[in-house]
């Protein structure tokens, strides 16, 4: 069976807490979640009482965190402003970036933060990616042509350029894929819905001529129909993207010509 | 690797939206309506086996036990079909405008369809029931 | 899933994304999957009329009723279109959840010879009435 409960050795236990320092100005408690592979055993969840008021996104107080209180916090990030993915965590039960996600817009009281669901944990914040991006090379991130280079670069009209309008945005963060409880139970066969919003950049790509190729290596149950429009992918988009629709519009084009 | 690598947490901390719900009980009354599949077979044999076997048949659909697999499956039915028809509008990826992306400070269209598929789902059942209940009522009087 | 994907030490990721390639068989489930709930949507509607206007009959009237030859008709398409809709759904729900191979290949197998005999039975007990009532 699918295993609906976290197996004993991944259980939650509780961690320590640390109160804020004295003379903190405007406090607010972060739980947060620690598992540190030299030490092993079960992951833990550390409570930290930060005084926010320097800081406007979570990104700030985890690194205010690890700055100020606890050097041993691990977590990826790099841009700091929603364009390189590395911070992508779940904030209050919803995926997210740190880096983009204002404090002001989570809901009063204490902050949850936890790695990317069902996913193995490297470190503390830091979930493995290296079967993702397998998954992600696997569908050929590419444009596949045949036809010879002519003198000049491969064109696209305006109106074809605008169709891979909300799929060339996709930075890879994993935020959709780690949301989908279809990619929880089968994330062995199951694409996910950030590689398949992927797939079908290529697909409605207007120059890529591998269109019926890359269809016929999708049209399988687990790969692709394994998506049930659950649409928590497309809720939890920190880039405002649609994994959902381009996905029925994959499944619609494989039903389309058959017709 | 010295330690093996945990598993994030995931059902149990991730936030349930309408949609959410929605999935679950799509694959919830699916189940349910699959059961009653069997007991529509039932009837259909037990009419075609004679007067006693409609009669064990009647006999359960009038039960408690009857009542609440009758009510059990009316709203099953109900909201499998509501919810059903907005599978059916997802699968033809129309349901989210023209707008390629999604105005994060604004609820996306489909909680509001989620929750009109709860409302009139509940409605409808309801409304059934009140005129099951007249309908018996009127037949006893 | 005893282990996560890519976790192996062994094993390149990319080989286990890949594994199998692709079947060329979801896109035939989703679309009958689609066109039963279509059919299904005004059959289970006039269900609904139906086994309510049965209610406190007595046997002769409910076989009068459903012997009727429009009635049996809609009643075999009801038969076929829900066993068929019903194991499209259920066969779904095993791929999501049943991991443990032998009980998962088990369960599709008795899942697709369950909804043939129950689409049969049920068919034959409509035609059975409606034969009766044509003598």
């Amino acid at each position: 069976m699918a295993q609906f409960r976290l197996p004993q050795m991944s259980r939650v236990q509780k961690g320590n807490y640390v109160a804020a320092k004295p003379g903190a100005k405007k406090v607010r408690k972060f739980k947060i979640y620690r598992w540190d592979p030299e030490i092993g055993g079960n992951p833990r969840t550390d409570t930290f009482e930060v005084d926010v008021s320097d800081c406007a996104m979570v990104l700030d107080v985890l690194l205010k965190i690890k700055n100020t209180i606890d050097p041993t916090l691990t977590l990826r990030r790099s841009c700091r402003e929603g364009v390189c993915g590395s911070c992508s965590m779940n904030i209050n039960g919803e995926n997210t970036l740190a880096c983009t996600k204002a404090l002001d817009d989570l809901r009063e009281g204490q902050v949850n933060i936890y790695p990317l669901p069902h996913m193995p944990v490297i470190r503390d914040l830091v979930p493995d990616f290296s079967h993702f991006y397998a998954q992600y090379a696997s569908i050929q991130p590419w444009l596949k042509t045949d036809s010879p280079v002519g003198s000049r670069e491969r064109l696209q009209s305006p109106k074809d350029r605008k169709k891979l309008d909300g799929l060339y945005e996709c930075i890879l963060c994993a935020c959709c894929t780690a949301s989908c409880p279809s990619y929880w139970w089968n994330p062995d066969r199951f694409l996910g819905p950030a590689v398949l919003l992927q797939a079908y950049r290529w697909i409605s790509d207007s120059r890529d001529e591998a269109t019926g190729q890359r269809l016929d290596e999708l049209d399988d149950p687990f790969k692709l129909y394994r998506c049930h429009a659950i649409l928590n992918g497309t809720n939890t988009c920190p880039k405002g993207l649609n994994p959902s629709k381009a996905i029925a519009q994959i499944k619609r084009l494989i039903a389309e010509r058959t017709i | 690797m010295h330690n093996p690598r945990p598993i994030s947490p995931h059902l149990g901390i991730y936030r349930w939206r309408i949609n959410m719900v929605q999935s679950s009980l799509h694959r919830l009354t699916g189940l349910l309506l699959s059961a009653g599949a069997v007991v529509f077979t039932w009837g259909l044999i037990a009419a075609a086996s004679g007067p006693h076997g409609w009669q064990l048949f009647a006999e359960f659909s009038g039960s408690a036990i009857g009542l609440v697999v009758w009510f059990a499956w009316i709203w099953a039915l109900l909201f499998h079909l509501c919810n059903g028809i907005q599978h059916l509008l997802h699968s033809l990826a129309w349901d989210y405008g023209q707008q390629a992306m999604r105005d994060r400070t604004k609820n996306p269209s489909y909680w509001t369809t989620g929750w009109v598929v709860v409302g009139v789902s509940t409605v409808l059942t309801v409304l059934v029931w009140v005129l099951l209940v007249i309908r018996l009522t009127g037949g006893a009087a | 899933m005893s282990e996560f994907p890519g976790q192996s030490s062994v094993r390149e990721p990319l080989k286990i994304a890949r594994n199998w390639g692709a079947s060329h068989t979801g896109a035939h489930h989703w679309w009958l999957q689609r066109l039963t709930a279509v059919a299904l949507i005004p059959l289970t509607l006039w269900f609904l009329f139906f086994a309510a206007s049965l209610v406190q009959l007595d046997y002769a009237a409910v076989l009068a009723a459903i012997g009727q030859s429009l009635h049996a008709f809609a009643l075999i398409l009801l038969t076929v279109c829900l066993y068929w809709h019903g194991m499209l759904g259920l066969d779904v729900i095993i791929g999501d959840y049943v991991h443990t191979r032998w009980l998962e290949v088990t369960l599709q197998i008795a899942l697709r010879f369950g909804a043939f005999l129950g689409a049969l039975a049920t068919t034959l007990a409509v035609l059975a009435i409606w034969f009766a009532r044509l003598h």
